[in-house]
């Protein structure tokens, strides 16, 4: 029996030790403030660098770059670099999505984050907010040369923590609209220049929401054909909707759109309170009475989801005749092209304050602020954002496809992605393409996507708002109560 | 369970007398724990550690977006605290419909209260229904009351989903078009605004009758237990149809009924998959589909607040403890063992 206790025990302990080894126990995790990374260290966290090389590790999982099939060009980009110089060591490190968030959250915890992170959009770096190296000092030592790019782009990735990131893939928004539509019900097509009027009823109009409002009414469809300005409009049975905001269903992006960007969280910390302005109210409002008003041009929740309006991709449907989203949505349009459907893309309408409010989703690789190696890290970063990290990333060759697909924000390589757009939707024009490089001078910024408290619930909270404006009808839903409700519970999700 | 806990006895008993082996019992012994070690070492792992571990959690204030940035301190029992207080949870009674929101254990006891009746009594019935000796075909009906079971769940969410879509679905277009019933007084199902919240659940019931093979066929499987004398005898005695049935069928098949009724509650508590799905886990409208399991899986991973998404589990752990401790105490009353003795 002391034998066999003997042997329970030590498979007991040895469980413990190995379980120990797994992962670092939550009370050991090193004792910094909030928003403080970890005192960087002497020495790299992980292995030692071959040779007198420093090692820099390259974290990539919190956006796009985890598919096996991104990773050749992942790895071409770091043995290029690595045979380029004989100071630094790239090492690419690939976390599968779903648990990238999770180990970048304890390697940082534990002192051993990576040097370089992305790419990475708005949303997934908010969720580390408080951990991104400014780069400024670094773009002086190096003469970093920032001038290539929209110096709108540059403004767009300074925040309060500084000069946090750098343009990489940018994905500009526009209106995408179904020409044969605009034929059918005699419109003029939208403007393809920002400042440019439209045309309505023979008069030239400013392209405003008001504008773009009347226009949708009327490419807004019944069952009997009827538009919505018609008299006799069965708004019950829609067949075409003249207006969707494709994925693009969040309070934050709705209003960024109509109303414009905001600092919507002010005091500091342990004070914090929702900031959002009326205009973003309004705004909302807007898009509510769009879906449920006496002549709806948006498709209600319900609609939006259903099969025959493609559950959720309204515009691929060929159901909607405008669709207001960034440029990444020409990743789902298949459908809608082999049905035979052809769309272009026009400009986003002037703002009631006679600017305008664009909305630019960006995706770009940051750099860790604990990292022992900073000025390393930016080298390497420099190298991966620069022409040839562009070059073999984002632009591709035969052999080694490109890794990541988006509008680059260096000019220089913009012309390959356009020309592989035109390829895939060959009906498009060049002028389409350009109303999305217009769009890079108007970037949300602050973006929709900002820090907030708790940002991943205050996100959520908005969200959850949203969805009620889009499932609930009118006689069941105080728009202006619920709102408060929001602004209240965004309170105490900020005060956690 | 009195017959598992004897050997259990025995098996200790056993243990005591490891010594009193002879060499060859212990040897084999021996060898069955060495062979056992993985999955012991696993099962510690990968199970018991990690369940001790998120009780851990709980007293601690672990928040994966803070973790990073600072240490977690030890809270003591402030998430227990905080979820007493927390309306959205609605563990606490008083909390309910404060600050907007009904709470999601409401929701939850408030669905079962709809959902467990249709959940037992219609497999029930329909397993009636297949064991009457008057049906033709009878494996026919069995098989296809059980092919939807078949589907995966979510597959028919969605299927549902489309079926009941408020705006284009089939069962309103049959209403409106078919029974002229007026647009304006069709039901909204799944879409319905928080003063017709009772509609939501009946559509989630809905989508949950879909799945009842399952249940049927262990109800089946039971009315063909019951042994032919019982009946032969009621008939003997004059009994009827229902009497039949409260007197005799009831009882035989308790067990079944009870087996079905403790997974049934089990799951009511684990409610999650249809709300997430159909109404977007957003708990839209009101707060009335925020499902307590839904509530514990937003906490946990779209917060990632390890701490209260670990408080908000170990609770509903003690509820269904709770509500599965009574349910055994309960079927002292109710529930016929035709082989249970008694000591």
């Amino acid at each position: 029996m002391k034998k066999l206790l003997s042997v329970l025990s030590l498979l007991i302990v040895a469980t413990m030790i190995l379980a120990a080894c797994g992962a670092p126990a939550p009370t050991e995790a090193p004792d910094v403030p909030a928003t403080d990374a970890p005192e960087p260290t002497d020495a790299p966290a992980t292995d030692a660098p071959a040779g007198d090389k420093v090692q820099i590790r390259w974290f990539v999982g919190l956006g796009t770059g985890t598919d096996p099939a991104q990773l050749p060009s992942q790895e071409k980009a770091v043995a290029d670099f690595n045979a380029s110089q004989d100071e630094i060591e790239l090492v690419l490190e690939v976390v599968p999505f779903d648990s990238a968030r999770d180990t970048l959250a304890t390697q940082i915890a534990s002192g051993a984050g990576p040097d370089i992170i992305g790419p990475v959009g708005w949303g997934g770096s908010n969720a580390f907010y408080g951990q991104w190296l400014d780069m400024t000092p670094y773009i002086e030592s190096t003469g970093f040369d920032t001038s290539i790019y929209d110096p709108a782009l540059i403004e767009f990735y300074q925040t309060e923590e500084g000069q946090v990131g750098l343009p990489y893939l940018v994905f500009p928004a526009a209106i995408y609209y179904v020409p044969a539509m605009f034929d059918e019900a005699g419109l003029e097509y939208p403007p393809t220049a920002y400042g440019d009027k439209y045309t309505l009823d023979g008069a030239e109009v400013d392209w405003t929401w008001e504008t773009l409002t009347e226009v949708a009414k009327r490419l807004t469809v019944d069952v009997n054909g009827a538009n919505a300005t018609e008299d006799g409009f069965d708004a019950t049975q829609l067949q075409q909707v003249g207006f969707a905001n494709q994925w693009q269903t969040h309070v934050a992006y709705q209003a960024s759109y109509v109303a414009g960007a905001a600092d919507i969280v002010s005091g500091d910390e342990g004070s914090y309170e929702s900031a959002m302005p009326d205009s973003w109210k309004e705004a909302n409002k807007w898009v509510y009475d769009g879906m449920w008003g006496e002549q709806p041009f948006m498709a209600t929740g319900p609609l939006a989801g259903a099969p025959e309006f493609g559950n959720g991709n309204l515009f691929n449907s060929g159901k909607a005749a405008m669709a207001m989203t960034p440029l990444w949505y020409t990743c789902c349009l298949d459908q809608f092209r082999d049905a035979g459907f052809e769309f272009q893309a026009g400009v986003l309408p002037v703002g009631a304050d006679g600017e305008y409010h664009g909305r630019v989703d960006a995706d770009t690789i940051r750099l860790w602020k604990g990292s022992a190696n900073p000025e390393e890290a930016f080298k390497a970063l420099s190298y991966l954002i620069g022409p040839e990290g562009v070059q073999t990333l984002v632009v591709g060759t035969e052999e080694v496809p490109a890794a990541y697909s988006g509008l680059p924000a260096n000019p220089e390589f913009q012309q390959p992605y356009i020309d592989a757009l035109l390829k895939r939707y060959p009906f498009t024009t060049a002028e389409t393409w350009d109303v999305f490089k217009a769009g890079l001078t108007y970037p949300d910024n602050p973006s929709a996507e900002q820090w907030q408290p708790n940002w991943n619930e205050s996100w959520a909270r908005q969200q959850t708002f949203f969805d009620l404006l889009q499932n609930t009808p009118p006689d069941q839903l105080d728009f202006d109560a619920e709102w408060q409700k929001m602004v209240d519970d965004l309170n105490d999700i900020y005060a956690k | 369970m009195i017959e598992q806990f004897s050997n259990f006895r025995t098996s200790l008993k056993s243990l005591r007398s490891f010594r009193s082996l002879s060499p060859l019992a212990r040897k084999e012994l021996k060898q069955g724990i060495t062979f056992l070690s993985p999955w012991i070492l696993g099962f510690l792992l990968f199970t018991l550690i990690p369940i001790f571990a998120t009780l851990f959690f709980t007293f601690i204030n672990l928040k994966i977006t803070d973790g990073i940035a600072s240490t977690p301190k030890w809270v003591g029992l402030d998430n227990y605290k905080y979820l007493w207080n927390d309306n959205q949870a609605g563990v606490n009674p008083s909390t309910w419909f404060q600050g907007g929101t009904p709470g999601s254990l409401w929701v939850t006891m408030a669905f079962g209260i709809i959902a467990l009746p249709v959940g037992i009594f219609l497999p029930l019935g329909i397993a009636l229904l297949m064991n009457n000796k008057h049906l033709k075909a009878p494996n026919l009906f069995r098989s296809l009351f059980y092919m939807p079971y078949i589907v995966p769940f979510v597959a028919a969410v969605f299927l549902w989903g489309g079926m009941l879509n408020s705006q284009t679905g089939w069962i309103n277009r049959f209403l409106v078009e078919i029974l002229h019933v007026s647009r304006d007084s069709v039901p909204m199902w799944a879409n319905s605004g928080a003063e017709e919240w009772g509609w939501i659940y009946a559509t989630y019931v809905l989508m949950g009758v879909w799945g009842i093979g399952n249940a049927m066929l262990i109800m089946l499987a039971g009315l063909q237990g019951v042994p032919t004398e019982l009946y032969d005898a009621a008939k003997v005695d004059g009994a009827n149809a229902w009497q039949t049935f409260w007197k005799v069928t009831f009882p035989m098949i308790s067990p079944v009924i009870f087996y079905n009724l403790t997974l049934s509650i089990v799951g009511l508590f684990q409610y999650f998959l249809v709300p997430l799905v159909v109404n977007q886990g957003t708990g839209r409208p009101g707060g009335f589909t925020m499902f307590y399991n839904l509530y514990l899986y937003r906490n946990f991973f779209l917060f990632q607040n390890m701490s209260y998404g670990a408080t908000l589990a170990w609770v509903l752990f003690a509820i269904i403890l709770v509500v599965t401790i009574f349910l055994f105490w309960s079927a002292k009353y109710w529930v016929y063992y035709a082989s249970e003795t008694r000591s």
